[in-house]
């Protein structure tokens, strides 16, 4: 995926100043910030949630830019989205369906899979999140951390060739987000392409290849995650990491 | 009808109170009478060429009867169905309008001698080719006025009647086809349908009753005063002269005023209330039948349209929102009686005539499918807007996310306030007696009306809305307890979730 000068206005305000990096198939980015430097905008941009002022999104084939007609607009940020997956800050569960539901809708309304296939490939992706237990339980019946798996899977299960995960643990307790991490983790080994926005540094630790970090919609430092952990160029973006750690 | 009439019935009134005290200042006599001049020809009605003025065979005769009496006719205009009490409430000294001295009336008024002999006349369609006579009307549907000798005359014969209150309306849906056939007092057949070419009589006129002039118990006096007058103006021709005018005279007037002037009580045919409980019962079954077949009838054409105006109302192109807001304003904002008179009357003229039943459903869906469209326009908006968002992100086309995300979700919101509103529905069905369906509200009307049973029959009747509503109030309320429950925990999770 890359992402080239992109700008995004909104409420008469310039919240994305020309965003660029690009993430190589099987990589993870890291996305860090302090709250309202418009993270959570990028990743609405990246999934064509949000329209685009300036510049381009480059996904595989599609390319979604500025300046389309409304209508074009619309057809393209429709293909992005099948090739990227989002899950939200507040995940926004159906909570008129079950587990199960949750996930298999998309695969059988927009993929146009067979129920059972899609059962049994949401069933395969519930294991492997520990959650095998819980397919016909209802999204507010459950707990904070076990709604993010469900929210996680209902992205997977698309197959989309880059994922996008805002704040993944901003809802839970040291323990679970431990485990949401090793999650992400197993996702990094299977070569899943994915951008996860965080303000928690020491969770992209190990998971990041690179790590980019933001400041009132303008990107301060872009680098490896080594590098920019280790020896910052820019002393915002020291400031940053000292108060964080 | 009543509340139509209800400005020029003040007026009227406030003319008697004002004449009668200065009536009382010259120790003039007068003699109020009480009519029903809707539809009334050609007994009293309003003067075409002078609508602030009454017409009628009976005003002459009663200013006739007055002149002889030395007083001064004042009429005070009063509904057909409730004279009755009204009169017995003191509202004026006597009825002279057409009536009928039928056992259930003797018991609570006195008759004057009769001063004209009425029959019936039965019409049909020009085009009819089976009905013929009254015996042929058995299993259709025969139009008449409520509490009259036709309509006790029908129910004695077991053949099915719809009433109507004003003639008019009666002989227009027996032209539309909402009625097989329409049975009538002569002197309103030849006023109403008479020169009609789209209708005929059925057979020749038949059966022979009187009019008296009805007055309360105890007056003895002024009933001696009143039969002497019929007397005189039936000796010295005046009577005739009114009824040839009117085209009224005939050999059977002729007959009775002999009789009268020799002094003899003449005998005719009188009908009687025919009331048995389980008859009673049997109508009203079929009338509380009717009123769930309307709400629920009325109530899918509300959601289902109400649903289509939501839709349209905020997601639709500019130029269709304007017609659903203006839709919504107009059936919000006047009476649904208005509307359904309207339809039942309004829509014939341009060739639509549905039946009442019909009319009623439809009417009450149409007019609270712009309620309900409202109810589920706040449901669409209390759906927090990033379920349309994971809709989108997961790949779904708008119609799509509508359909299986944020419809089902808006439904359970919109549960609780449309089960109120259909509570409120079952009870407006009631509006469906202004075009004369044979629903509770009706049911009740005229069952009380023809056995003066107000309190056993409103007791049974508010019974049958009530095993209705209740249940349906309770799963409301139930449903509403159970959204608070949800969206409190939905609260807690979005709470934990930040
Ligand atoms: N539609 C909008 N209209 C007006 N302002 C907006 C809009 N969307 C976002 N903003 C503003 O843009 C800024 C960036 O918002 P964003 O949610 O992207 O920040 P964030 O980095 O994700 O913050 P957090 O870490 O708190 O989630 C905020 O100041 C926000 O108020
Ligand atoms: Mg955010």
């Amino acid at each position: 995926m890359r992402v080239e000068g992109l700008r995004k206005k909104a409420g008469g305000r310039q919240i994305l100043r020309g965003i660029s990096f690009e993430v190589p198939s099987g990589a993870t980015l890291g996305i860090i910030g302090a709250s309202g430097s418009g993270k959570t905008t990028l990743l609405r941009c990246l999934n064509g949630l949000e329209r685009i002022d300036d510049g381009f999104i480059e996904c595989g084939e599609v390319r979604l830019e500025a300046g389309l007609s409304e209508e074009e607009y619309r057809r393209r940020a429709k293909l992005l989205r099948r090739r990227v997956g989002l899950v939200f800050q507040h995940l926004h569960l159906f909570p008129h369906l079950t587990v199960m539901e949750n996930i298999v809708e998309a695969p059988i309304h927009v993929l146009g899979m067979k129920r059972e296939e899609a059962e049994r490939a949401a069933r395969e992706l519930l294991e492997e999140v520990e959650l095998q237990g819980l397919a016909d339980r209802y999204p507010e019946s459950l707990s904070g951390g076990e709604q993010q798996r469900v929210a996680i899977v209902r992205a997977l299960i698309m197959r989309p060739n880059v994922l996008l995960f805002d704040e993944p643990t901003s809802a839970l307790d040291p323990r679970r987000s431990a485990s949401v991490r090793a999650l992400l983790r197993r996702f990094v080994a299977q070569g899943h392409t994915m951008i996860i926005v965080s303000h928690a540094i020491r969770f992209l630790e190990d998971l990041a290849d690179q790590l980019l970090y933001m400041e009132s919609g303008e990107v301060i430092e872009y680098d490896r995650a080594t590098e920019l952990l280790q020896d910052p160029k820019d002393s915002r973006t020291r400031d940053f990491l000292r108060q964080a750690i | 009808m009543s509340g139509e009439l209800s400005g020029r019935r003040a007026l009227v009134l406030f003319l008697c109170i004002a004449f009668s005290v200065a009536g009382c200042a010259q120790e003039e006599r007068v003699l109020r009478w009480g009519a029903d001049p809707s539809g009334g020809a050609p007994y009293v009605f309003t003067d075409p060429a002078h609508p602030d003025r009454y017409i009628g065979y009976e005003k002459e005769m009663v200013e006739a009867l007055a002149a002889r009496m030395g007083r001064r006719a004042v009429m005070v205009a009063t509904d057909w169905e409730g004279i009755v009490p009204a009169l017995e409430r003191g509202e004026f000294d006597i009825i002279v309008n057409g009536l009928e001295p039928t056992a259930d009336r003797a018991a609570r008024i006195l008759f004057s001698k009769p001063y004209y002999v009425f029959q019936l006349q039965l019409t049909v369609r020009r085009d009819e080719r089976v009905i013929n006579s009254l015996e042929d009307c058995r299993n259709r549907l025969v139009g008449t006025l409520g509490n009259t000798a036709a309509s006790r005359l029908l129910a004695q014969k077991g053949i099915r009647f719809r009433s109507y209150a004003e003639p008019g309306t009666a002989y227009r849906d027996l032209e539309l086809g909402r009625v097989d056939a329409v049975l009538m007092d002569v002197p309103m057949e030849i006023y109403y349908a008479r020169g009609n070419p789209r209708l005929r009589p059925a057979g020749p006129p038949f059966y022979r009753g009187v009019y008296v002039i009805g007055l309360r118990k105890g007056d003895e006096a002024l009933k001696a005063e009143v039969d002497a007058a019929i007397e005189a103006i039936m000796r010295d021709g005046t009577l005739e002269r009114i009824l040839r005018k009117w085209d009224l005279w005939d050999d059977a007037q002729a007959e009775l005023q002999a009789a009268v002037k020799r002094g003899e009580e003449p005998r005719y045919e009188m009908t009687a209330a025919t009331f048995n409980w389980t008859d009673a019962l049997a109508r009203l079954a079929r009338a509380a039948l009717i009123t769930v077949l309307l709400a629920f009838g009325a109530m899918f054409i509300a959601l289902s349209l109400g649903l289509s105006l939501a839709v349209g109302q905020s997601k639709g192109p500019s130029w269709l929102q304007a017609v659903c807001t203006v839709y919504i304003e107009f059936f919000r904002g006047t009476p649904v009686l208005v509307q359904l008179l309207f339809l039942y009357f309004g829509l014939p003229q341009i060739g639509i005539a549905l039946p009442g039943w019909l009319t009623a459903l439809v009417g009450l869906g149409l007019n609270y499918a712009a309620y309900e469209s409202q109810v589920y326009r706040a449901a669409f908006e209390a759906v927090p807007r990033g379920q349309w968002e994971a809709a989108y992100s997961l790949g779904m086309g708008p119609a799509l996310a509508f359909r299986r995300i944020i419809l089902p979700q808006a439904f359970r919101i919109a549960l609780p306030p449309v089960t109120n509103d259909f509570v409120s529905l079952f009870k407006d069905t009631s509006v469906a007696y202004a075009i004369s369906v044979w629903e509770l509200a009706t049911a009740y009307r005229e069952l009380a009306n023809a056995t003066g049973e107000f309190l056993l029959l409103g007791a049974i009747v508010s019974a049958f809305y009530l095993a209705m509503s209740l249940p349906l109030a309770h799963i409301a309320r139930r449903l509403e307890r159970r959204q608070q429950r949800r969206q409190a925990l939905q609260a807690l999770v979005v709470e934990a979730a930040t």
